[in-house]
């Protein structure tokens, strides 16, 4: 998706679906949805042998990605096929959680706000679009 | 609940069994213990020596504690009189049943004690439509507790039954062996825990917290009781109805895991312990000047949930409010869209109104601020995706059209908005109440964006919109010759004419213009609409019009709640109260329950209201509507920072004083007599039936 992923060595070297969400969630800085937001969120994901931690810190909508290892206050695991899917909207996170492949310790709120931010599925736009007034 | 069923429940947990406080599920019947709309026990049978146990007597306790008295023996013979069983059961997570058997002979007994367990894991939509498992069952006996499981893939969910008395548990059950001595007594606890998804420390290995605390919820409820107003008033029936609505309205806040730690008023019991948009939001509105709380949490998950994307199995656009949440194995395997599910007209406008309103009555901007974003993002669904016509109205269409709702209004049942020769709107519909919703919308916000976000221009462009809209309508709903609005506009922008009581709306939302106001009140007022007990959904003489059809001819008491606000905000006063005086008389024939739902047979042919077959009890807006009747009758009104209290009461209902009314203000008391004769002699009613004829 966007270069800056794949670029910015610190943010992982694969261009993957999951990577990508992150880079360009880094890129942005400042989320409006997260406006009132305050805490830092961990991803772990399983891939094969390896884990791919992905960190993500927010201070009143100031976003920052990174891949430390430090406690967080909501740890949100999965395995990493899964967790690639939501990145690209394949995959509802919401019902993840509810079928127990995606998983959470610690404050769910941070999470509710975070899948606020996954891309929606990749659907024929329908009425929708039509419906849409000219504004 | 109906059918001699017991139910008693805790947030989003509950238990529905027969009278004996036996569970024998069948695969449609709603008996069984639920959490997270999963059926977590679906048998639960009782038997001493052998014997099913016959029901002398049970105790609603608390909402969410019964205790049953039995004795051994089924018919009219009792086997063996010399026992008494009791079993008092309280919810948590799961539930904690105290077991007891007394001895009443002079002579030791031997018994046999036995409790058959198992479970379906049915989820809730299962048991309403009756459909196959697709996940794997397994039953395990390990130190001494009985572990039924379902697994589906990822998920998992699981019941673990365990005593606290020496018991031999295999795989369907437990059995006690147990020496009564003479006059003397035994007894055991039976815990029943639930898991659910389980935190990522403990995936696979679920692990059972303990139900929770009785003490612990009595204090909750005793402190729940005593920060509301204390009501004094003449009427027994009224206080009663008003402590029900209470207590009823603590049962049914709950504060599901994935929604942290608020909690929200649920819909209702037993289909609908859940986030509902609509719902939760009408029953705050309702609640506000009593329990301010529900709204501010109420607000905060909604906003948390808000959509963000244009996703067509959800029927999901950015800014809307969501219809349904729900936690079941086909929500979660996204055979159902309840995820959440989006499919609602109304909560989105009613989000912003719920906001202005709870700003008004309590002062916290905060919370105002904090909610900028989501109530700029619900007014912009309104002009940007809700207007599926492009004719500058709200109207609705499912875009999921397997598995999405229909009528995305509050009247939901397929047959709900008709012509008057009875054929249905084809869709989209724009049903008249949306359009009254969506200009309250724009004017409060017009209000929140002057007065708090610091935004003229949002303001001016929100006002201006308001009053275009109101002009349109005003005009393009307006049925002339009969002088009401309208139900809908239907696709090609013909007025779907019937008379209904969504115009009740319309004049609380205040989109009905002064001139036109008289008339809309004659007709809810009116022999058509009016059955004496309070306002019916369709008028008597429409053609699908039915005195026990849900959406069509049935009286709601939440949708006459608020369209007693509404006569009262047009300065119909009297008609307010005679509504009023109709739905609290009728709460008294249910105990101060009111249901979802009554027939809309006239009062004088029935003398007492007729419950809808299958409605829903307690049901959170049905709570919530007495108490929004005695800010109406009270005529409770926000005025900056002070209350303007403004009573007219029915005569019957004599003296009432609300004390400790908490808001603004810090606390108020209010006051006021009954004064005007509702019903009686020559009483409101005919005199309203006589303008009309």
């Amino acid at each position: 998706m966007t270069a800056a992923a794949a670029a910015d060595p610190s943010l992982g070297s694969m261009p993957d679906a999951t990577a990508a969400f992150f880079g360009e969630l880094a890129e942005r800085g400042h989320e409006p949805l997260l406006e009132h937001t305050k805490g830092t969120l961990k991803v772990e994901l399983a891939d094969g042998r390896r884990v791919d931690r992905w960190l993500v810190e927010v201070d009143n909508g100031d976003v920052a990605v990174s891949r430390k290892n430090v406690r967080a206050d909501c740890t949100v695991r999965a395995n990493k096929e899964l967790f690639d899917g939501i990145a690209v909207g394949k995959v509802n996170a919401t019902a993840a959680v509810l079928r127990g492949a995606l998983t959470f310790d610690g404050d769910v709120e941070l999470l509710v706000r975070l899948q606020r931010l996954f891309p929606a599925p990749r659907t024929r736009r329908s009425r929708s679009t039509e419906g849409r007034r000219n504004a | 609940m109906s059918d001699g069923l017991v139910s008693i429940l805790d947030g989003n947990t509950f238990v529905v069994s027969d009278s004996r406080g036996d569970i024998e599920a069948s695969a449609t019947d709603p008996t069984g213990l639920f959490a997270f709309d999963t059926r977590f026990l679906s048998r639960w049978v009782l038997t001493v020596n052998g014997q099913r146990l016959t029901p002398l007597s049970t105790d609603d306790l608390q909402y969410f504690e019964t205790r049953f008295f039995l004795v051994p023996g089924t018919g009219t013979v009792y086997i063996d009189s010399k026992l008494s069983v009791i079993r008092r059961r309280a919810v948590g997570n799961g539930f904690r049943e105290e077991l007891k058997i007394l001895n009443h002979d002079e002579k030791a007994v031997d018994l046999t004690i036995r409790v058959d367990a198992g479970s379906d894991f049915a989820d809730l939509f299962e048991v309403k439509d009756a459909l196959k498992k697709k996940g794997t069952y397994s039953t395990r006996v390990k130190d001494g507790r009985l572990v039924l499981a379902y697994e589906r893939e990822t998920f998992t969910r699981a019941t673990d039954i365990s005593a606290t008395g020496r018991a031999k548990v295999d795989k369907n059950g437990l059995t006690f062996r147990v020496r009564i001595r003479p006059h003397g007594e035994w007894s055991t606890n039976l815990d029943v825990v639930t898991a659910a998804f389980e935190s990522g420390e403990t995936r696979g290995r679920p692990t059972f917290a303990r139900p929770r605390g009785r003490q612990n919820m009595e204090a909750n409820l005793d402190r729940w009781l005593a920060e509301a107003p204390t009501l004094e008033c003449d009427w027994d029936a009224l206080r009663e109805t008003y402590r029900r609505s209470l207590v009823d309205l603590a049962a049914l806040r709950f504060s599901p895991p994935i929604l942290g730690q608020r909690s929200l008023p649920a819909a209702g019991l037993p289909w609908f312990m859940t986030m509902f948009g609509r719902d939760s939001i009408l029953t705050s509105l309702q609640a506000l000047p009593f329990t301010p709380s529900l709204a501010a949490t109420t607000l905060r998950a909604l906003g948390d949930w808000q959509g963000t994307r244009v996703d067509d199995f959800r029927d999901e656009d950015p800014g809307r409010i969501l219809h349904e949440l729900r936690y079941g194995e086909l929500t979660a395997f996204e055979e159902r869209p309840h995820s959440p599910y989006y499919g609602s007209a109304d909560a989105t406008p009613l989000f912003v109104v719920l906001l202005d309103e709870y700003e008004r009555w309590t002062g916290d901007r905060r919370l105002v601020r904090e909610l900028e974003h989501e109530a700029r993002a619900a007014l912009n669904w309104i002009d940007e995706y809700a207007d599926l016509m492009g004719n500058g109205y709200i109207s609705y269409q499912r875009r999921n059209e397997k598995t999405g709702l229909e009528n995305q209004c509050w009247k939901d049942s397929w047959d709900s908005i008709s012509y008057r020769n009875g054929r249905l709107a084809g869709f989209p519909r724009a049903t008249c109440e949306l359009q009254g919703y969506a200009y309250d919308a724009k004017i409060r916000g017009a209000r929140l964006a002057r007065e708090i976000w610091d935004d003229q221009e949002l303001s001016s462009r929100l006002e201006k919109q308001a009053a275009e809209l109101k002009r349109r309508f005003n005009r393009e709903f307006w049925i002339a010759d009969d002088e009401y609005f309208a139900l809908a506009l239907d696709k090609g922008g013909k007025q779907v004419d019937a008379l209904s009581s969504n115009i009740g709306h319309l004049l609380w939302s205040g989109i009905v213009d002064k001139s036109k106001a008289k008339s809309v009140a004659r007709h809810l007022l009116g022999p058509r609409l009016f059955s004496g007990w309070g306002v019916r959904t369709l008028a008597e003489g429409e053609g699908r019009y039915n005195p026990i059809g849900y959406h069509v001819g049935t009286v709601w008491p939440f949708d006459n709640s608020f369209i007693a606000w509404g006569l009262r905000r047009y300065g119909f006063k009297e008609e307010a109260a005679q509504v009023a005086a109709g739905i609290l008389a009728a709460a008294a024939f249910f105990d101060g329950r009111l249901p979802e739902a009554f027939g809309g047979y006239d009062r004088t042919l029935t003398k007492y209201p007729v419950q809808y077959p299958t409605a829903c009890s307690p049901q959170a807006w049905s709570t919530g509507a007495p108490l929004l009747l005695l800010r109406t009758m009270l005529g409770l009104e926000p005025v900056g920072d002070l209350l303007v209290v403004d009573p007219l009461l029915p005569i019957g209902i004599g003296h009432v004083a609300l004390l400790d009314v908490p808001g603004r203000w810090g606390r108020i008391d209010a006051f006021g007599r009954g004064r005007i004769s509702v019903g009686e002699k020559k009483g409101l009613r005919q005199a309203v039936e006589a303008a009309g004829a």
